[in-house]
């Protein structure tokens, strides 16, 4: 009852006019940020942290956490619009997506998204509220073992996430893991395969080979259709989810914040990790996986669920502990702090108003948001009745300034259109992109979590075993790849026949 | 709705700046970026945050902070020493790079830059470590913890924000004026670190005050000492290495950089704002709020402690290195 008292409290806080306001403000940013490919909700953030100076804590914190989870609102709309993704946890969102805005469903696929996100989003405030301070210390007992093993499962994982054969999956994550590993390596500051070029230290980054390999690599295949092909008028009905849909949704929608939850309490990529799982997951449950891929409404549903949910279970750490295990969270952080506000495991009980302030906050940001998103499918949507002749140099350009607005490399741009030409390829000879991309930004997570694990234990790789957590996982990442290996062999039974003769 | 006109203009002047590009003026005429080596939430990004809007107060400009990590560093300070010389892009410098420089050289690389790449502006603070251990470790003070090190050498192990940087040194230079052997886990950044320490995942870490007061109020880490010759005025109860007779020290500065080439003016007009920034209150208040105390050297004084710590460092290495080849 005293959660129910302390909530009621912080809508006290969260619902006069100013803080309203503030929340209007930063998940209207938030989503902007999240539309467009190149900025992310950490530089949306980072940019309106001067404008927070005149406000107390508590409308700081409000504004900029509505900016944080407003952006994974907004990450969907180019993936399925355009095939660019406009975040990182919106990279497997582009594959189901995409095909459902080809289908004349793209209407539909943006409501789920945005309904599923709003689920997500409010669940998981229901466990921040409940769980913050308990969570964050089991959190980070979630050391480099456990990592490992974690991140060992999700490899396995992307060996199913592709709709071609496993054969043809696994060269395109080694490909992944390959490119991964440009750049200088994090335990020892050596170099690898920079070949001198600078702009390679950082590594290539995620933005660059993402919207080369989806966004221009599918122009470059879709010139090969037809130019003059034109999107029939969108009707009304075609704006909604069909029954039938929103049927399909639930449980992906309800899986997904579970999922995403528990994943956003990891330090990392947390949310390109939880949509991901939450895809395979989709797909493994579907009784016909082998629809993923071509516009399954679940393909949408579950990934745009779980990284909201994984968002909002982010701040766990940072709210209950005080440590960022994110950037986005750190800089939150840093708000808080110029504030005079510092958190740490003490702010709940010492900051009851911030902190109940910023969790009612959030409540009224889901809806706020919602309300703001589902006009916005319709206007969205006529974007796909530009002619493609003149859309294509747009998604072009977009391209190339969300690239370049980034780290304002011209070795980008390169890898930029590189990528373009290595996605069309990839799309002739029937590879799947979304394995590789995912590859490539969780590979040197994985290989950091390794490496750390062996220099706890002075190389022993006993310390796999002495964690429960990462035994389990490593155990069960084993039949995992057993079962994949078990079902890649297996005689086909009658029905899968019949179902690829039927094709 | 001071604050929502406020909130308005900026979002007008951040539009302008994006479409325009700059504007026709004296220096600065668009946004100062500084960028940050290392990751959010840490020692740096705490001052430099706190430093940017007040800075930008005086500058008329957004003073922007990014934050370009790796490799304890180097990547952002090699963008930062490669960065055009118009003051336009900063480095959150910190005693990490001339650091980063030294393990370079000593390794019989040469290092992508160097600290002569730079111009110092000036330092924000300089600040010792605390030695923390898990707050039910089975130590009571640093004695019990050398004791036990030294019953069983090399089998503590303890984490840092990255091989060679400003978090692992003092524990090494620690490590040796005590006479124990200790095993490093790198982590990325100050705040992993932290929670390495927190989730007990290793047994003991050094961090700066900034991080670790408030873990230490809420009873998440205990502090053994201070790695330093002084006790800290926000931690009074807590001895330093010095009292207890261990010769250990070692104070990370953070502050700014310019690239070399930057022209007088500005390096001038830089190196006078940053004095006024970091010596007001506003400044003063914020970094103590953080459990920081602030320390103003002036450009020339930075450039002098730098190439004196260099020295020393590079000795260190030397040393280090001797042992691993072992």
């Amino acid at each position: 009852m005293e959660v129910l008292s302390n909530l009621f409290s912080g809508f006290q806080t969260a619902l006069t006019f100013q803080n309203i306001y503030l929340c209007f403000i930063g998940c209207l940013w938030g989503t902007v940020v999240g539309v467009l490919p190149g900025i992310g909700p950490l530089a949306g953030i980072t940019l309106l942290i001067p404008a927070t100076f005149g406000m107390d804590a508590t409308g700081a914190i409000i504004m900029l956490a509505g900016i944080y989870y407003g952006a994974m609102y907004g990450g969907s709309t180019t993936s399925i619009l355009m095939n660019i993704p406009g975040e990182s946890a919106s990279v497997v969102t582009c594959i189901d997506g995409y095909q459902m805005a080809r289908k004349g469903r793209g209407g539909a696929a943006l409501f789920i998204a945005a309904w599923g996100s709003w689920v997500g989003g409010t669940l998981s405030i229901v466990g921040l509220m409940f769980l913050a301070p308990f969570l964050a210390n089991v959190a980070v007992k979630f050391g480099p073992p456990e990592m490992f093993a974690l991140l060992l499962i999700a490899f396995i994982l992307l060996g199913s996430l592709g709709k071609g054969s496993f054969f043809k999956t696994v060269p395109m994550i080694l490909l992944g893991l390959l490119i991964g590993t440009v750049g200088m390596d994090q335990l020892t500051g050596t170099m690898r395969f920079t070949h001198g070029i600078k702009d390679l230290y950082d590594g290539i980054g995620f933005i660059p080979v993402a919207m080369g390999a989806f966004g221009i690599g599918e122009i470059l295949i879709s010139t090969e259709e037809s130019l003059v092909r034109f999107v029939s008028k969108v009707k009304m009905s075609e704006l909604l989810p069909s029954r039938e849909e929103l049927r399909a949704s639930w449980g992906p929608v309800f899986r997904g914040t579970g999922l995403g939850f528990l994943i956003g309490l990891l330090p990392g990529s947390a949310h390109v990790l939880a949509s991901f799982v939450s895809y395979t997951l989709e797909k493994r449950l579907a009784k016909r996986p082998e629809e993923f891929g071509t516009g399954r409404v679940e393909g949408v549903a579950g990934p745009e669920t779980a990284n909201n949910a994984a968002s909002e279970s982010a701040m766990i750490p940072f709210l209950g502990l005080g440590i960022p295990t994110g950037p986005a969270p750190a800089v939150m952080m840093i708000a808080l702090l110029i504030h005079g506000v510092r958190p740490g495991p003490l702010f709940i009980s010492e900051q009851p108003q911030v902190f109940w302030g910023l969790i009612a906050s959030m409540y009224i940001g889901n809806v706020i948001l919602i309300i703001l998103n589902l006009p916005l499918v319709g206007l969205f949507v006529n974007l796909l009745r530009v002619p493609f002749r003149i859309l294509f140099p747009i998604i072009l350009l977009i391209c190339l300034v969300g690239t370049y607005s980034v780290n304002s490399s011209v070795v980008e741009l390169v890898i930029l259109l590189f990528c373009g030409g290595l996605g069309y390829l990839f799309r002739k000879l029937d590879f799947d992109i979304a394995p590789f991309i995912l590859a490539m930004i969780i590979g040197p997570t994985l290989e950091m979590a390794f490496r750390q694990s062996l220099m706890r234990s002075a190389g022993s790789f006993s310390i796999f075993f002495k964690s429960p957590i990462a035994c389990t996982l490593i155990a069960l990442s084993c039949l995992l790849f057993l079962w994949n290996i078990y079902r890649a062999l297996r005689p086909k039974k009658a029905w899968e026949k019949a179902l690829e003769e039927g094709e | 709705m001071k604050t929502h006109v406020r909130l308005v203009s900026i979002l007008i002047t951040l539009s302008l700046v994006i479409v325009t590009g700059s504007f026709a003026a004296d220096y600065p005429t668009k946004p100062i970026t500084l960028i940050n080596p290392q990751a959010p939430g840490g020692t740096l990004d705490i001052q430099a945050r706190a430093f940017a809007p007040l800075a930008e107060k005086m500058l008329g400009q957004p003073v922007v902070v990014i934050n370009k990590t790796g490799a304890t560093g180097m990547v952002g300070g090699l963008a930062g020493a490669q960065a055009a010389p118009d003051g336009y892009t900063l480095t959150v410098g910190s005693v990490n790079i001339p650091n980063a420089i030294e393990w370079e050289i000593i390794n019989g690389r040469k290092p992508p830059f160097t600290r002569h790449d730079f111009v110092c502006i000036g330092t924000f603070t300089m600040s010792p470590t605390f030695l923390i251990v898990p707050p039910d470790a089975p130590y009571k003070t640093l004695a019990d913890f050398i004791a036990d090190a030294k019953a069983k050498p090399g089998q503590l192990a303890f984490s840092s924000g990255g091989l060679y940087g400003m978090s692992h040194l003092p524990a090494e230079i620690f490590a040796r004026a005590a006479g124990i052997k200790v095993r490093h886990v790198p982590y990325t950044g100050g705040g992993p670190s932290l929670t390495a320490i927190v989730g007990k995942q290793v047994d003991f870490s050094v961090n700066y005050p900034a991080n670790t007061l408030p873990l230490v109020r809420g009873n998440k880490v205990k502090p053994l000492a201070v790695i330093g010759a002084k006790r800290l005025k926000s931690a009074p109860n807590i001895p330093s290495t010095k009292e207890l007779g261990i010769d250990a020290e070692y104070y990370g500065w953070v502050g700014i950089l310019a690239p070399v080439k930057t022209p007088k003016p500005i390096v001038d007009k830089l190196r006078d704002v940053m004095k006024k920034v970091v010596e007001g209150k506003a400044f003063v208040d914020i970094i103590e709020q953080a459990g920081d105390e602030v320390y103003f050297l002036n450009g020339e004084e930075l450039a002098k402690y730098m190439d004196a710590e260099s020295v020393k460092i590079a000795k260190l290495y030397a040393e280090m290195i001797k042992e691993t080849s072992k």
